[in-house]
């Protein structure tokens, strides 16, 4: 299995601010991989910095084979797309192509003519003219015109509509599996998500809090429900990601170490959603101190209900 | 990249080239009457006429006299316009990004952006230089001041250095602050305390100046368009003497310091000099200082290498920047 992108202790720190810690992950060619997380969260950072638009403060990382570089052909082999959407203004769509042919090995131009015109989306009008929508279209046809080996975009959808957002997702897809394409994508829109991608990175203050396919994450993860009772006996056994109380419920999402065996909990599969909103759900402890567990909320006082998830977990490491 | 570059400035370019050949069109026609004029004028003159002065003569119109002079101010207009938006506009419009994803590395995006523009840069300003230089050649032969400073500077190759050096602190602005409307200001100063510094502190020591000391009765004028530094009296013991004022002199000697055989001529120009006075005169010497006007090409080539080094040095310090910094 080849690794398009492979990272280890990847770091990022501006002045004061430490916007990637020590951040592991690896992707293998071929998936489609959810970068999701909160805002702030380090996403963006993490994209810029396998692009090779922004160099690591400290880490290793191998992006198609080899370091991020200023390299024509290292270049021709990344697409990247930012949340900005970078587009010149004044420029047409049309402007857009022809610049892509005159810039790049590999570039589909009739791709583009044939998506934008099947949009409906003038291209010889400038693109500051354009609606926002329009404009995530016409960059998202112009990254994929050049056919790269590995597709990073930053929040690609955020500006579509529901259709367009299924659309694109679509052409994405189609892509993939058509040749040997693998694309990162960071996204707030979990069930999107969920409808194309087979792989997640989960990034939350600055650090990987999951990172793998996505069957094998569900796989791993379960929730119990169960009598609102001491689950001391659980945390020895299992990883407690979150745990929700109420006077008569206790429901608990955990990384499983092994079978569970108490008869009083109910087991349950998990969704990509729970999953994704139980691992955020609350901050990492930092990063100085030692990775454990904490206590739940403590006094058992009722919360309304829906209760808000005061969660418990450890570092993912 | 070359395609991409005159897509995005081709605005500018063809602004650049519509103001030039406006220029050249309004130097041709008034210069073509200055010319004639000139020419009909030292003929006359040729011909045993009364001389004309022709330092008075009406040379082309007044507002053409003025654009020439205005000349000056050109080159900073292409750091303004052209140079100063090159990088800091794009990392505005975040745009740089959109290149920089593309197949092209940084260092040959720069390359070619910087190239094409320093190559307008040269155009401009030799254009512009080469039109005002012709327009000028009649005033230059008359006047003989083409050495002065604000004269020099609109002609020959400075104004391409000054050109190419503009450009060059417009794109280091705009990359080191990008921002346009700073990279403007900075753009604006750091032009003119360049020039002013260059043109009064430096510029004369170029090559050292020569001081031709002669007969205070003598008359002493170098040849061709010379730059005067100072010119004056020294006394019998070689010590400097005061500048006169306009009502006490004798060829430049103040009245406190004329010998006493001179003492009987009266007035300002009074009269020719006793053989006592000529004799008492001798001791006294005049000098001039000043850079000979053959050294007017030295000069230029001089002032435009260090345009042109200072201008290597900045785009250095863009590169520097973009390649180091993240994006």
């Amino acid at each position: 299995m080849t690794l398009v992108i492979e990272t280890s202790g990847l770091t990022k720190r501006y002045r004061k601010v430490t916007a990637l810690n020590d951040c592991t992950i690896t992707v293998p060619e071929g998936r489609i991989s959810a970068l999701i997380g909160p805002n702030g969260a380090g996403k963006t950072t993490l994209l810029r910095l396998l692009a090779g638009l922004s160099r690591p403060t400290a880490g290793q990382l191998s992006v198609n084979g080899g370091t991020p570089r200023q390299d024509p052909a290292f270049l021709a082999d990344i697409g990247y797309l930012g949340q900005e959407i970078p587009l010149y203004r004044r420029l047409s769509a049309e402007d857009h192509i022809r610049a892509g042919a005159h810039l790049n090995p590999r570039w589909d131009s009739a791709l583009v003519r044939e998506r934008l015109t099947g949009l409906k989306i003038p291209r010889d009008r400038a693109v500051g003219k354009l609606s926002g929508g329009q404009r995530a279209q016409v960059a998202l046809a112009l990254v994929l015109a050049k056919q790269p080996r590995l597709l990073l975009l930053d929040e690609p959808v955020a500006a579509l509509d529901p259709l367009a957002r299924r659309n694109f997702l679509g052409v994405l897809a189609d892509a993939v599996a058509l040749g040997n394409l693998t694309v990162v994508m960071s996204s707030h829109l979990i069930a999107d998500l969920e409808r194309v991608c087979d792989h997640l990175i989960m990034v939350a203050s600055s650090r990987v809090q999951l990172c793998g396919d996505i069957e094998e994450l569900l796989d791993e993860h379960r929730v119990l429900t169960g009598p609102s009772k001491d689950i001391t006996a659980i945390e020895r056994s299992q990883r407690v990601v979150q745990a929700t109380r109420t006077p008569r419920q206790t429901t608990l999402l955990v990384r499983l170490n092994g079978p569970v065996i108490d008869p009083a909990f109910q087991v349950s599969e998990v969704s990509l959603e729970e999953l994704a909103l139980a691992y955020l759900g609350e901050e990492v402890p930092p990063a100085s101190a030692p990775a454990r567990l904490t206590p739940v909320t403590p006094g058992g006082t009722t919360p309304p209900y829906p209760p808000e998830p005061s969660a418990v977990f450890g570092d993912d490491r | 990249m070359t395609w991409l570059v005159w897509r995005q400035h081709r605005v500018q370019y063809l602004v650049g080239a519509a103001l030039l050949a406006a220029f050249a069109v309004m130097i041709v026609v008034t210069g073509t009457q200055v010319s004639d004029q000139f020419h009909s004028a030292q003929a006359a003159c040729a011909a045993g006429q009364p001389c004309q002065h022709l330092g008075g003569l009406f040379m082309g119109s007044r507002v053409v006299g003025f654009l020439v002079i205005a000349t000056l101010g050109t080159p900073v207009l292409v750091g303004l316009f052209w140079g100063a938006p090159l990088v800091a506009a794009e990392a505005e419009a975040g745009t740089t990004q959109f290149a920089w994803m593309q197949s092209v590395t940084r260092k040959r995006w720069l390359a070619v952006k910087i190239g094409w523009m320093l190559l307008a840069a040269v155009i401009w300003g030799g254009v512009i230089s080469a039109l005002v230089t012709w327009w000028a050649s009649p005033t230059n032969a008359e006047q003989l001041n083409q050495f002065d400073p604000g004269r020099f500077d609109i002609m020959g190759i400075v104004p391409v250095g000054y050109s190419v050096f503009a450009v060059a602190l417009g794109v280091t602005a705009g990359a080191l602050l990008r921002r346009t409307l700073p990279a403007l200001a900075v753009t604006l100063a750091g032009f003119i305390a360049a020039r002013v510094v260059i043109t009064l502190w430096l510029r004369s020591h170029y090559i050292s100046a020569v001081t031709t000391t002669y007969n205070v009765l003598g008359n002493f004028t170098p040849k061709g368009a010379y730059w005067q530094f100072a010119s004056g009296v020294l006394g019998p013991n070689g010590q400097q003497l005061p500048q006169p004022n306009n009502t006490q002199y004798f060829d430049n000697i103040p009245q406190a310091y004329l010998p006493r055989a001179c003492s009987e001529v009266t007035g300002p120009n009074g009269g020719n000099p006793t053989p006592a006075c000529v004799q008492a005169l001798s001791h006294f010497h005049a000098y001039l200082t000043y850079q000979p006007g053959d050294r007017f090409w030295a000069f230029q080539g001089i002032e435009t290498a260090i345009f042109v080094v200072l201008a290597a040095a900045l785009i250095a310090v863009t590169a520097v920047t973009l390649l180091r910094r993240d994006a």
